[in-house]
């Protein structure tokens, strides 16, 4: 885990200057050119396909200063290879920056994954008089997840350049960085990078000297999970309650303050310039196909040592929480389930753990999803029935209440879900809160609703027996009093 | 025929009936057949002309585009505009979409999830009433998938709903009760009843209009979408979030908003309720009554509920060409004035100088006596802005026979130049809804959103969607949009009418200009240079479209009158404004609702006769000599004119009480008891409408507007005359805040509600958030 | 609806009723033809009891109700004759009763438009007062509690015609302008349909 900026500053020159001064340099760039040419060739060739994937080299990290060891302002990041050139990246034009981020294969960060090159170039339309804009997700929400963070109060200028090349990238006249609102140390510094930027002539009218006026907003969101969903994002940037718009209209066409917008999160926006310095192929080299990059993983729970740390895409799970998270507290074996992309997506038992590779398609091939990659451990400590309930209760918490199905539904999940913890339920009622779950999911303005099915789901689809055993208990306990009664549907009352 | 003497009843009459048609057309069963055959063939025949559409509805007529795309609703094709919404094209097909936050009238918010249904290729189930329509989109709206959608839908609604259907008022005409039939579940699976109960909200106090039971709300926000686009008062909104959340007025304060009570209609469950209705009957239990309002000057439609000889509520009607389908509060919550004050015998003074009840006969009778002393030419009549056209025809033919040709109304306007002879003068000339059309609108002297709310919510519309200008002369008031206020006196008018005003040269771009003139302003000192001014100001408009090669034939001049039917006096030639009265100093003065007190005992002779007749105890028939009983306009099959010039029928709701009866009838049997041949010619309705029709048959045709187009010799007869001068001084508003608005005539100002609305009004302009 | 019932076996018996049957069935006998009906309906329901499995919703009978042919199957007659004379209605109802001919406004407090498809007739407005005993509404007028609905504007004349009742027509005001509306135009930029409360 060694963070050597000095050597990566050096590597980073090399990338785009001639002067090559490591050797581990010219075997990445050969690595790229190689994989370039095999993809042109037709797949079916003998192509040595990559299976091992991580651990990341040092040299091939984006986030230098992941963990604050460094200098975080002007000089610091400048150190570290941030606003290198940055003119000339922006003098290749939209159609350069586009195409590399397109070849890079970078998909959004935010939790979706949708491929970024091609939402960006969403905005690509001919302008008909509306300015268009850049808003930045930084209402880091999920629970479970604390990578945008570490990027924004460790990095901050690696976000600032982001926004100015990923700006340029859709002709966008400003970025409005929407910050989580209990984010307060992280927006100050945050503005502090925004105000330096500005100063050094980065950002701002003629940015860089490239010509192109950009402007940085920092805008504080007041602490609601729902604001960082893209369209509630975008109302409350626009001063209003942060409740979802209905897609269409995108915020390609219909956006913030009613002009084209794309919002990105903070992450999918810091990589930006290292693709374009480094090159999409670069970028593309790590992870499996459609799944490339590196990517910030953030590892909580019944780890020894919980960490945020940067690894390449694909990188198996289980190699992922030993070599970074230092193992699950009690060794591999006292795994109990793992919640893989942060709060909002179904938790995966110990069987599924052991193989699964991080990615977007392996974990939606197990029914789960990659999310925001926030890694939540449970060992056998856990009671999973509760940790589930609780998710429920924060979904029930966080929902906006616009639309019918979440505002009721998470509510009412929530209320089964804690009666599930006590087994104050009968089994009948797993497969209702299943139907119940299902009857959210997909019918909702948001993906708040999915959000909040999908842990259920997660958990009935893995932990049913466990559900059931509590509920068995629970009937035992009380099968005493429940006799005496006569309603024996009406077991809790008599408790 | 309609004994129900049930099937046996029935089969005598039947073999009578059969009996008689093979009498009457002497013929065999073989003619009857072929009859029959010939029959069924134009049966058969009107069936291929029924794919035609409903007579009414919401099935909309088809927008004509030329790109239009095709649709599939169910397999069905319909050809659309691009960018209709999946819902509207449904309606077009004939489909309705169950819908709660939907509203035709209020922008689209997507938020109750009813109207998803499956669209082929899409993964999840599309929010119709958003979602606009693509080419070749195959929709289903009876699919598995949708249904489910919906059940599931329904389900989380009626999870946090009470059931107190039993107890609430909105049962019986509840869109979560018929649409959970439709197309919910059979069954609740809500076992957490049994642990934590359903959520529970606190009421909220909006006013005296609007029950709240908040317990009830499904977040449709349609009131608060009401309120911000149509009312144009923000005061309603959501607080909290998720389960939590609620609608509301942030702080407890009234829904300060002349049109607050079409909330309750707008409402689909049983959330805002009517206060005055609450708890009285099941809608079930009412006669419906489709009839005409006389609160302002625009007629509304509206739908009178009647039970046992009472109203009960009145409801709006959809009037695309007048109040689409608001109403203001005046017109829905008045009807309890109806019962108060009313004048239900004849009344009679004695020699004590009191009034005294007796009936019809000697009423009538003592009434000719006095009037036959008298010759027609010292007696004169006054009546209201409340009188309907039967009526007033009826007095008018009394009194010339009787030699009297001094009719007034109590509402005056200027009569220089052509006055009130020249139609076009005195008529909302562009209709309501030329302001969907127009461009800039000059309000004059008026305070629209009091005296005529519900086109003051279209004149909010086209601000709204077609980003209407609308400028204002005279006392400055809140409109609820923003106005471009040239000036408080007719002065600024005279520039503009000379073209050296600022303004001028806007005003002159408009391409379709409207000037609405007050008709309040008329009535000040300066209101023949207001008439006189706007005229040639409008004159110069018109003149100027035209020359710009605008063949539309665009009436710019609208006068906006506040009571139901002056136009209809007009029409019928009546004198504008007492003045005339005043002049002569009648012995006789027959009232006829005329309540404004614009003409007191000291106007008149000495020994003057007054009759009043109407139906309310109010200033007229406080100084009358005698009364009779008139009839309400629920109570009458009535004609009214409204502002426009459109002549719309009132129907009976319930009969008049007591001995009340209908006021052309009581005219007709008058003219029996007056000297000579002064008999009315006509004895039933019927035969007065015929007598309508001969004096004005614009009259008789029903919801029509008749246009009157005589502007330029208007404008020559302004000219011609002497051009007005004028004092200068403000034109004020009448109705200046809410509580003005309230009561405005004789059945308002006997309303309780109407009094606790201005009690409502005035606490909450005395409280530090104001109205 | 009884009363209606009561009308329409009347005059299914007398044989002039004219319903959406095939021209051939009209050769049989009224009675058979709504024997035939029963039979229809019997088989209908037993085909809903057995066999729904792998059948579209339309099949059986579960899909989108038709409302127009409820129509259809409402009484038409063909003949332009005075029934006055014959009816037995005492003369009070039948001369000087005046029937307005209108198609309802549909109830406000619904969205549904169901209720105002089709044409209704109902009388003059008669007095009715609360009944002194127990508080009841009560009329002197048989034929206040009676409303009639209708395909068409001319069959609601024709009934009105034969019975002897003057009749005013209401026409229905034009339907509802379509309006383009568009959920975007809550987030515009350059227009006041701006939302701006939630």
């Amino acid at each position: 885990m060694l963070r050597n900026a000095s050597r990566l500053h050096a590597c980073l020159n090399g990338s785009t200057s001639p002067i090559a001064s490591t050797g581990c340099l010219q075997e990445g760039l050969v690595a790229v050119r190689h994989q370039a040419t095999q993809a042109a060739t037709p797949p079916k060739d003998a192509k040595p396909q990559k299976t091992k994937f991580g651990p990341l080299k040092d040299q091939d990290r984006i986030f230098t200063n992941l963990y604050g060891r460094h200098d975080w302002k002007l000089k610091g990041a400048m150190a570290r290879g941030d606003w290198y050139k940055t003119k000339e990246i922006l003098l290749k034009g939209h159609e350069w920056i586009l195409s590399e981020v397109k070849k890079s294969g970078l998909r959004g960060r935010g939790g979706a994954g949708f491929p970024s090159g091609m939402k960006w170039s969403f905005m690509n339309k001919p302008s008909d008089g509306r300015p268009k804009y850049l808003v930045v997700n930084a209402d880091e929400g999920e629970p479970g997840t604390c990578k945008d963070r570490e990027i924004m109060r460790h990095d901050p200028h690696k976000l600032v350049e982001g926004c100015l090349i990923a700006g340029r990238a859709m002709h966008a006249r400003a970025a409005y960085i929407y910050i989580r609102g209990e984010f307060y140390n992280e927006a100050v510094n945050l503005q502090i990078a925004v105000n330096e930027a500005y100063k050094a002539g980065l950002i701002g009218e003629n940015a860089c000297g490239s010509g192109y006026d950009f402007d940085v907003f920092v805008f504080r969101g007041a602490g609601a999970y729902i604001c960082g969903e893209e369209t509630a994002l975008i109302e409350s940037l626009e001063g209003k309650q942060g409740k979802p718009r209905l897609k269409p209209p995108f915020p390609a066409d219909i956006g913030v303050f009613g002009c084209p917008t794309t919002v990105a999160n903070v992450e999918t926006v810091a990589v930006a310039p290292a693709i374009c310095r480094r090159g999409g192929d670069w970028f593309h080299s790590f992870g499996r196909e459609r799944n490339s990059g590196t990517k910030l993983f953030c590892i909580s729970g019944h780890v020894n040592t919980p960490v945020t740390v940067e690894e390449e895409m694909s990188i198996p799970l289980k190699e992922l929480i030993e070599r970074h998270a230092g193992g699950v507290i009690g060794g591999w074996d006292n795994l109990l389930g793992i919640i893989p992309g942060g709060s909002s997506v179904p938790v995966l038992p110990k069987s599924i753990c052991e193989t699964v590779l991080m990615d977007f398609d392996a974990l939606q091939a197990v029914q789960s999803g990659l999310g925001t990659a926030a890694i939540i451990v449970m060992n056998k400590q856990a009671d999973i029935i509760k940790c589930i309930a609780r998710l429920s209760e924060f979904y029930k918490h966080e929902s906006c209440g616009q639309c019918t199905p979440c505002r009721e539904g998470c509510g009412w999940l929530n209320k089964i879900m804690w009666r599930f913890v006590e087994g104050n339920a009968r089994p009948e009622e797993i497969d209702m809160i299943w139907e119940l779950s299902k009857q959210i999911e997909g019918h909702t303005i948001c993906a708040l609703g999915d959000a909040a099915a999908w842990p259920v789901q997660g958990l009935i689809r893995h932990f049913r027996p466990v559900i059931e055993e509590r509920m068995a208990q629970f009937a035992a306990k009380n099968k005493k009093t429940a006799s005496e009664k006569k309603g024996t549907d009406r077991v809790a009352i008599a408790q | 025929m309609f004994h129900p003497g049930g099937v046996h009843g029935a089969r005598h009459i039947a073999q009578s009936l059969h009996h008689v048609k093979n009498a009457i057309r002497g013929t065999c069963s073989s003619k009857l057949l072929m009859q029959q055959k010939a029959a069924a063939a134009v049966a058969v025949e009107s069936k291929k002309g029924t794919v035609t559409p409903p007579p009414t509805g919401p099935a909309p007529t088809a927008p004509a585009a030329p790109n239009s795309v095709e649709v599939y609703i169910d397999d069905k094709m319909v050809m659309v505009e691009p960018g209709t919404t999946v819902l509207q094209a449904a309606a077009l097909a004939g489909v309705e979409i169950p819908r709660f936050c939907y509203h035709d009238r209020l922008s689209i918010a997507g938020n109750c999830r009813m109207c998803l249904v499956e669209v082929e290729k899409s993964v999840k189930p599309v929010a119709s009433c958003a979602m606009p329509v693509m080419k070749g989109m195959r929709v289903k709206t009876n699919s598995p998938m949708t249904r489910k959608a919906r059940e599931g839908v329904m389900e989380f609604l009626l999870m946090n709903h009470p059931l107190d259907c039993p107890i609430c008022d909105q049962g019986g005409e509840c869109d979560l009760q018929d649409q959970s039939m439709m197309f919910g579940s059979d069954r609740s699976r809500f076992t957490d009843i049994k642990f934590d109960g359903k959520r529970a909200v606190e009421d909220k106090n909006i006013g005296p209009l609007i029950k709240t039971i908040m317990n009830r709300c499904i977040h449709c926000t349609r009131c608060i979408r009401f309120g911000s686009e149509v009312a144009g008062v923000d005061d309603l909104g959501t607080t909290g979030r998720g389960n939590e959340m609620q609608v509301g007025t942030y702080v407890e304060k009234l829904f300060a908003s002349e049109l607050s009570g079409n909330v309750i209609d707008l409402c689909p469950v049983g959330a805002l309720t009517s206060k005055p209705y609450a708890f009285t009957y099941r809608p079930w239990e009412l006669r419906k009554h489709e009839s005409v309002d006389v609160m302002d000057g625009l007629g509304s439609a509206i739908l009178v509920n009647s039970r046992g000889g009472e109203i009960i509520r009145i409801l709006p009607r959809v009037h695309e060409g007048i109040n689409e389908e608001w109403i203001s509060d005046k017109t829905r919550f008045v009807y309890d004035g109806l019962k108060r004050q009313r004048l239900t015998q004849p009344m009679l003074k004695n020699s004590q100088g009191l009034l005294e009840p007796v009936d019809w006969e000697d009423a009538l009778s003592g009434i000719a006596a006095r009037i036959n002393r008298v010759p027609g030419q010292e007696m004169a009549a006054l009546v209201g802005g409340l009188c309907d056209v039967e009526a007033l025809t009826a007095l008018k033919d009394l009194m010339n026979r009787l030699g009297c040709e001094t009719l007034c109304t109590e509402e005056s306007f200027p009569m220089n130049a052509a006055g009130t002879d020249l139609r076009s003068n005195y008529l909302l000339n562009t209709k309501i809804t030329g302001v969907e059309e127009a461009d800039l609108v000059l309000l004059i002297g008026t305070n629209i959103r009091f005296e005529a709310p519900v086109l003051n919510a279209r004149i909010r519309k086209a601000y709204l969607h077609n980003n209407l200008r609308i400028a204002s002369i005279g006392e400055r008031v809140d409109l609820r949009y923003e106005t471009d206020f040239l000036g408080d006196s007719v002065h600024v008018l005279a520039q503009l009418a000379d073209g050296d005003h600022k303004y001028s040269e806007i005003l002159s771009k408009a391409k379709k200009p409207m000037i609405i003139v007050g008709s309040s302003s008329l009535q000040h000192g300066d209101g023949t240079a207001v008439l006189a001014n706007a005229i040639v100001l409008a004159d110069s408009l018109r003149s100027k479209m035209s020359s710009n090669g605008d063949e539309s034939d665009w009436k710019v001049l609208n006068v906006l009158h506040r009571h139901a039917n002056q136009v209809g006096a007009l029409d019928l030639g009546y004198k504008a404004g007492p003045s005339a009265i005043k002049q002569m100093q009648p012995k006789v003065l027959f009232m006829m609702g005329a309540d404004d007190g614009v003409v007191q005992r000291r106007d008149l002779a000495g020994d003057a006769f007054v009759i009043y007749q109407g139906h309310h105890g109010d200033k007229g028939a406080e100084m009358a000599d005698a009364v009779l009983p008139g009839a309400a306009y629920t109570e009458k099959y009535a004609t009214y004119v409204n502002t426009e010039g459109r002549a719309q029928r009132g129907n009976v709701a319930v009969t008049p009480p007591g001995m009340a009866r209908e006021d052309w009838k009581i005219l007709r049997a008058l003219s029996e008891f007056v000297r000579g041949s002064s008999v009315l010619p006509y004895d039933s309705l019927d035969e007065v409408r015929k007598r309508l029709a001969e004096i004005a048959p614009h009259l008789t045709r029903y919801g029509q507007v008749e246009d009157a187009n005589y502007f330029r010799q208007s404008k020559d007869l302004v000219w011609n005359a002497a051009r007005p001068g004028h004092s200068g001084q403000t034109l004020p508003a009448q109705q200046r805040e809410l509580e003005d608005f309230y009561m405005t005539n004789t059945i308002s100002r006997a309303s309780r509600t109407m009094a606790k609305c201005v009690t409502a009004a005035r606490h909450q302009k005395s409280t530090r958030y104001g109205l | 609806m009884a009363l209606r019932n009561g009308i329409t076996s009347m005059l299914r018996q007398a044989a002039i009723v004219k319903q959406h049957c095939p021209a051939s069935r009209l050769s049989t006998t009224t009675t058979m033809h709504l024997d035939a009906n029963n039979n229809d309906l019997a088989t209908l329901n037993k085909t809903r009891l057995d066999t729904t499995e792998g059948k579209s919703l339309n099949e059986i009978g579960l899909g989108p109700m038709d409302r127009t042919k409820d129509f259809d199957t409402r009484i038409e007659l063909d003949v332009q004759d005075d029934l006055t004379s014959f009816n037995g209605v005492p003369k009070e109802h039948t001369k000087g009763r005046t029937v307005r001919i209108y198609v309802p406004a549909r109830n406000q407090m619904q969205s549904a438009t169901n209720n105002s498809h089709l044409w209704k007739l109902d009388f003059d407005v008669r007095e009715r007062w609360e009944n002194p005993l127990i508080g009841w509404a009560s009329t002197g007028d048989p034929l206040s509690n009676m409303q009639l609905n209708f395909k068409s504007k001319e069959s609601a004349i024709a009934f009105a015609q034969k019975n002897g009742w003057e009749f005013v027509v209401e026409e229905p005001q034009p339907a509802w302008q379509y309006k383009h509306k568009s959920y975007g135009y809550n987030f515009s930029w350059n227009k006041r349909t701006r939302v701006s409360t939630k």
